[in-house]
């Protein structure tokens, strides 16, 4: 019935493996979380802050300099061909690439490190639950421990489980160096510079521009119902009452989007938004792009002949 | 009967900027917003269009600058219709301030925002920066060009809203509420900003102390019609005419009269008292007690240091001081809502986390604005929202519910939605929410934010009924002097000042900081305070002449004998130390002009005096 | 739940952004372009909404409100949902860029569904209003749960485990979404019933 090569181990072994992931675990992410909340420790409020996606607009890098239409040409066509390859290895070696990236770009590793942390949930189901739910091949490793015959837990699915999260933890760390080393608006116009329509870029702005609107409309409504004695509980009234508030929260927004309108159209509007932006090409840029697709041409290379 | 023969007001040639002839309007949901508007406004002119919340400024407004089509009527800017490219040229040299400035910064980047409207008007690239540069410059902003608006404060952002049309430098500037939720700080700035600018000015204001300070011209609108069309100084000089248009806000100078100290008002002489008789026996349980309190917020901003007050049951303190003093994040600890570190003592016990979470059962907090407190599909679900959660049985929360309305004057508006109200309908239900708890302590802030002065007047009613301790937080002295008898000042998280209101408002210190800039608007108020007074004065006579008049509806125009009651400039003083009201009549004549009928026969004689 | 970088073969993610490519322009053809601004202000608020948690027994969950969406907005809920999705993931790293199309898709497609289908059959009356919006609220949640799972499928046998497994953490959401939407809906008619309209036009005047 089970396919593929049976390793015995005891069950003791298991348990000490439970036991030092589960500490191991336990810990970075203590760590991680006092590191992260750093100065706030004493908050107990909903957090309702949003990070700001250009943080170092200012900063002057590589990536800086670098002109944005082709950092996004170059970092995506990359961020692409590392979602195609398939061994681990090739993640682990697109991952000190994008480290690379993040540490040549100047930016503080608090930041990339929120974005790991944010997938966590979602790798972390792979990782738990890959290696026990993959098909067992003949070629696989079984581990079988003594007293869990029935739950056979395959190396070949852990194998899965880190490629993909290894290739997620590359593109996100190159986030940062794509996002946060030139203005949003900068970014957004080197979009439509590659045929991004101009009306659905400048809803990118817009729509970003408008969370935080919401956001503090949101946390003053939440606030006014919570000096009426509203706790959220897992009842039917808590659920009236958050559908009362964000019926609320459209009704202030869908109003809202016309005032805007109307003050976008008194500025003299007329469909489109006048771009403030100058863009100049140098052969760095070029160069700085081909690297990036070269890299990125010669991992998927390796990854498919199977040399990593 | 409305007298109508005032046109126009300020004397012009040369062709008026704005044409508007017989300009109706009909909403989608067929209610009449304007109807039959007729006004020239030349170039330069200074407008405050008043009245009531209602009555169809913003509609008429939007009409100037094309938002709204013209569906009867005519409108011409500068002798054409607003359509086509005349209407991109008009937009590009009218400015519209938006009541809330966040409608109005709509980009990533205070640059962007205010560039917006230069790149539209076709000013190159090479020569923005400077332009904006130099537009954010006088607004005292030049710091902050790459700021995000979203990290701006409330006044700030109003600033750089004023900037985005400022560099557009436009012939006509329309504000709408300008001066709504800024402190006295800000809005001196924004006096001071709009003094200097040369062009046409049409400011949509309650607050007619500002417009008097601004304008010269004031167009009164009611229900969609122009009723009044004066010189500022001869509309605020006519109380009646105020009043039936909800304008009157003399009652808010009846406590400056002439001396520094509104001191007739000030509600301190008896509770003063009854505070030094009981202080012995009270003073050891103060309802809420806050020694050397804390507060930092998460991103560590020190929003609260060493604060420490009490406050006795029955009292009523005003909390006041800049935006940004932390008067807010004082509430919310007040609320339970943050935790600071420092002792929170409610009715003299100490409370611990846990307890805090209960203070809403002993503690109401109105909001500035009750959009945010608001969000039941009718009022009697709003108000019994928290009775509700008070767990209290079902006919009890009915009862609560019946007195709150009734005690805000909205009996029967149980099946009414509360966002069809009206603004000052809704400013009460969302009393009347807190009400229905019946908290021992009651927060307002700025309760009357937003309110047409006939709304104040009733708020102010219905908050001298109440019997709670209550702490105000505003930045209107005459609010302050009307309801509190105690006050503290906060400036950058501390208790500045801890004195008897009469102390505040005789406190010079405060202007000097910068905190209150109160004499402004005291000022302005003895000024509108004198002209009020001279008309007090005028006197009925008889004469002919042809006089467009209105009876309700029906205008016409033929002559008649009239009764006719004349504004007219008597000057006077009184000692500053007079309390009365008192000066000789000298005479029952006195040398008075009468504009637009001098020659018609009079039936009173004219002294030479 | 979204769906992170390199989950997805290369040809799905390739194959999925094509589609939701597709779709978007359809969508935004679909939407008056005076109105596009303000479908972006709107996104913002539902960008808002989905980050509100919802306690559920010991833990919480927060809302994905597609079929929400597509209530309110009709056919140009595609649009806002990828850019809502674009803006989680610029912002929070909450679903990958390169798996943008195939998020869209799962959030969006089902919000087009429900839309249509609210339109059709919302009838008149509050009752009929409210059993329907709950419906498609939860309807879309279970439609996207579902499209989840296919989409993890679409890697091969070994995927299967992951994918059951992620419908079924959707099913209580799936409850607490229905209800959530019906009482909005409910709200909605009540205090503004032209935005179940599904046309920023006919609410010109608010």
């Amino acid at each position: 019935m089970v396919d593929g090569q049976v390793v015995q181990l005891p069950q003791a072994l298991l348990l000490a493996a439970v036991l030092a992931l589960g500490l191991v675990s336990l810990l970075a992410l203590k760590l991680l979380k006092s590191y992260l909340s750093g100065k706030q420790s004493a908050q107990q409020e909903p957090d309702w802050s949003v990070p700001v996606i250009d943080a170092d607009a200012a900063g002057d890098s590589l990536f800086h300099r670098w002109d944005v239409r082709f950092k996004l040409v170059a970092l995506l066509g990359f961020a692409l061909l590392v979602v195609a390859t398939r061994s681990p290895w090739s993640a682990l070696i697109a991952m000190l690439i994008a480290f690379a990236a993040v540490v040549l770009a100047r930016q503080p590793l608090l930041r990339s490190l929120k974005r790991l942390l944010a997938m966590s949930g979602f790798l972390g189901m792979f990782l738990l639950v890959m290696p026990l739910t993959v098909v067992s091949r003949p070629e696989d490793i079984l581990l079988l421990f003594s007293g869990l015959e029935f739950l056979p837990f395959n190396l070949r699915g852990l194998q899965l489980a880190l490629a993909i999260s290894g290739k997620a933890c590359a593109v996100a760390l190159l986030m940062e160096p794509l996002l946060a080393t030139a203005s949003l608006p900068r970014t957004v116009e080197g979009l439509t510079r590659l045929g991004v329509p101009e009306k659905v870029a400048q809803m990118i702005l817009l729509a970003h521009r408008y969370i935080f609107v919401f956001l503090e409309e949101a946390r003053r409504m939440t606030t006014g119902m919570q000096v009426r004695g509203f706790r959220p509980r897992t009842s039917t009234e808590t659920l009236k009452v958050m559908g009362n508030f964000l019926g609320m929260l459209f009704v202030r927004s869908f109003e809202r989007t016309h005032r805007v309108y109307a003050a976008m159209q008194s500025r003299g509007y007329q469909g489109r938004f006048p771009a403030p932006f100058y863009f100049k090409v140098t052969g760095g840029d070029w160069l700085h792009a081909a690297i990036w697709l070269l890299l990125g041409v010669v991992l998927l290379i390796f990854d498919r002949s199977g040399v990593v | 009967m409305h007298d109508l023969l005032r046109l126009p007001p300020i004397d012009f040639d040369g062709p008026a900027q704005f044409e508007i002839r017989n300009l109706q309007y009909l909403y989608p949901s067929g209610q009449q917003a304007l109807r039959g508007i007729d006004l020239s406004i030349a170039a330069g002119d200074r407008i405050a269009l008043v009245g009531q919340n209602g009555s169809g400024k913003s509609t008429l407004v939007k009409h100037l600058n094309g938002l709204l089509k013209v569906q009867q009527g005519e409108l011409l800017y500068q002798g054409q219709a607003l359509a086509g490219e005349h209407l991109r040229r008009a937009r590009l040299e009218i400015g519209l301030l938006f009541q809330d400035p966040d409608d109005q910064l709509f980009c990533s980047t205070l640059y962007d925002d205010v560039s917006f409207g230069p790149l539209n008007q076709g000013v190159s690239l090479a020569g923005m920066e400077p332009l904006v540069r130099q537009a954010l410059a006088s607004v005292g902003m030049e710091g902050l060009i790459y700021k995000p608006s979203h990290h701006l404060s409330y006044g700030q952002k109003k600033r750089a809203a004023l900037a985005c049309l400022l560099a557009m430098k436009p012939q006509v500037l329309i504000l709408d509420e300008p001066t709504a939720n800024l402190d006295p700080g800000q809005e001196n700035i924004l006096v001071e900003l709009l003094h200097n600018y040369q062009g046409t000015l049409i400011c949509i204001t309650h607050d007619l102390l500002f417009a008097y300070e601004l304008c010269q011209r004031a167009v009164v609108l009611d229900h969609g019609q122009i009723h009044h069309d004066y010189r500022m100084a001869e509309l605020v000089a006519h109380p009646p005419s105020m009043r039936e248009h909800g304008l009157d806000f003399s009652f808010r100078l009846a406590g400056l009269d002439s001396h520094q100290l509104p001191e007739p008002q000030v509600a301190a002489a008896v509770p003063l008292v009854c505070v030094a008789d009981k202080s012995a026996e009270v003073a050891t349980s103060p309802v809420v007690e806050l020694s050397d309190y804390h507060y930092r917020y998460a991103d560590g901003t020190q929003a609260l240091s060493g604060v420490s007050f009490a406050l006795r049951a029955g009292e009523s303190v005003a909390i006041v001081g800049e935006n940004g003093a932390g008067k807010t994040t004082l509430l919310n600890c007040l609320m339970g809502i943050h935790n600071g570190s420092g002792t929170h003592l409610f009715n003299g016990r100490e409370l611990d986390k846990q307890q805090r979470q209960l203070l809403w059962r002993k503690v109401g907090m109105v909001f500035q604005d009750p959009a945010d407190q608001l969000f039941c599909a009718s009022c009697a679900e709003e108000v019994a929202f928290g009775p509700r959660q008070l767990g209290l049985p079902k006919d009890e929360v009915v009862r609560r519910v019946d007195t709150a309305l009734e005690r805000v004057r909205l009996a029967g508006y149980q099946e009414r939605v509360p966002l069809h109200l009206s603004g000052g309908e809704r400013k009460r239900l969302a009393i009347a929410t807190v009400l229905s708890m019946e908290p021992e302590l009651l927060i307002l802030d700025e309760p009357t934010a937003g309110l047409d002065p006939q709304g104040e007047e009733l708020l102010l009613e219905i908050l001298h009924e109440l019997p709670q301790t209550r702490i105000l937080v505003t930045h209107d002295p005459f609010l302050v002097a009307q309801l509190t008898q105690r006050t503290l000042v906060l400036h950058r998280g501390k208790v500045l000042q801890d004195y008897s209101t009469a102390d505040f408002l005789a406190d010079q210190n405060l202007q000097s900081l910068n905190l209150l800039a109160l004499s402004y608007k005291s000022d302005c108020s003895r000024q509108i305070l004198a002209l009020q007074h001279q008309h007090e004065h005028s006197h009925l006579h008889q004469h002919f002449h042809e006089h467009p008049h209105r009876h309700g509806e029906q205008v016409h125009s033929h002559a008649h004998e009239h009764a006719h009651e004349h504004d007219h400039v008597f000057t006077h003083t009184h000692g500053a130390d007079s309390p009365e009201h008192c000066h000789q009549i000298r005479g029952r004549f006195h040398d008075h002009s009468h504009p637009g009928h001098e020659n018609e026969e009079h039936e009173h004689e004219h002294p030479d005096d | 739940m979204h769906i992170s970088d390199g989950v997805l073969p290369i040809s799905v993610v390739i194959g999925s952004a094509v589609a939701s490519l597709a779709i978007a322009a359809w969508s935004v053809r679909q939407t008056d372009s005076e109105d596009l601004p303000k479908v972006a202000v709107v996104t913002a608020s539902f960008f808002v909404s989905s980050l509100i948690h919802v306690p559920l027994g010991p833990t919480s969950v927060h809302l994905l409100i597609p079929g929400l969406v597509g209530v309110l907005l009709g056919p140009s809920s595609f649009l806002a949902i990828l850019l809502g999705l674009l803006l989680q993931s610029l912002l929070f790293q909450f679903g990958g860029l390169t798996a943008l199309g195939a998020n869209a898709l799962m959030m969006g497609f089902p919000a087009l569904l429900c839309g249509l289908l609210f339109n059709k059959l919302r009838g008149r009356t509050q009752k009929q209003h409210v059993i329907v919006g709950g419906l498609a609220g939860g309807g879309g949640t279970l439609l996207a749960a579902a499209l989840l799972a296919l989409l993890l499928s679409s890697g091969g046998e070994d995927f299967f485990g992951v994918a059951k497994l992620a419908l079924l953490a959707h099913l209580p959401v799936f409850l607490v979404e229905g209800l959530v939407s019906a009482f909005t809906v409910s709200f909605l008619f009540r205090v503004k019933p032209e935005l179940l309209g599904q046309r920023f036009s006919a609410l010109q005047q608010g």
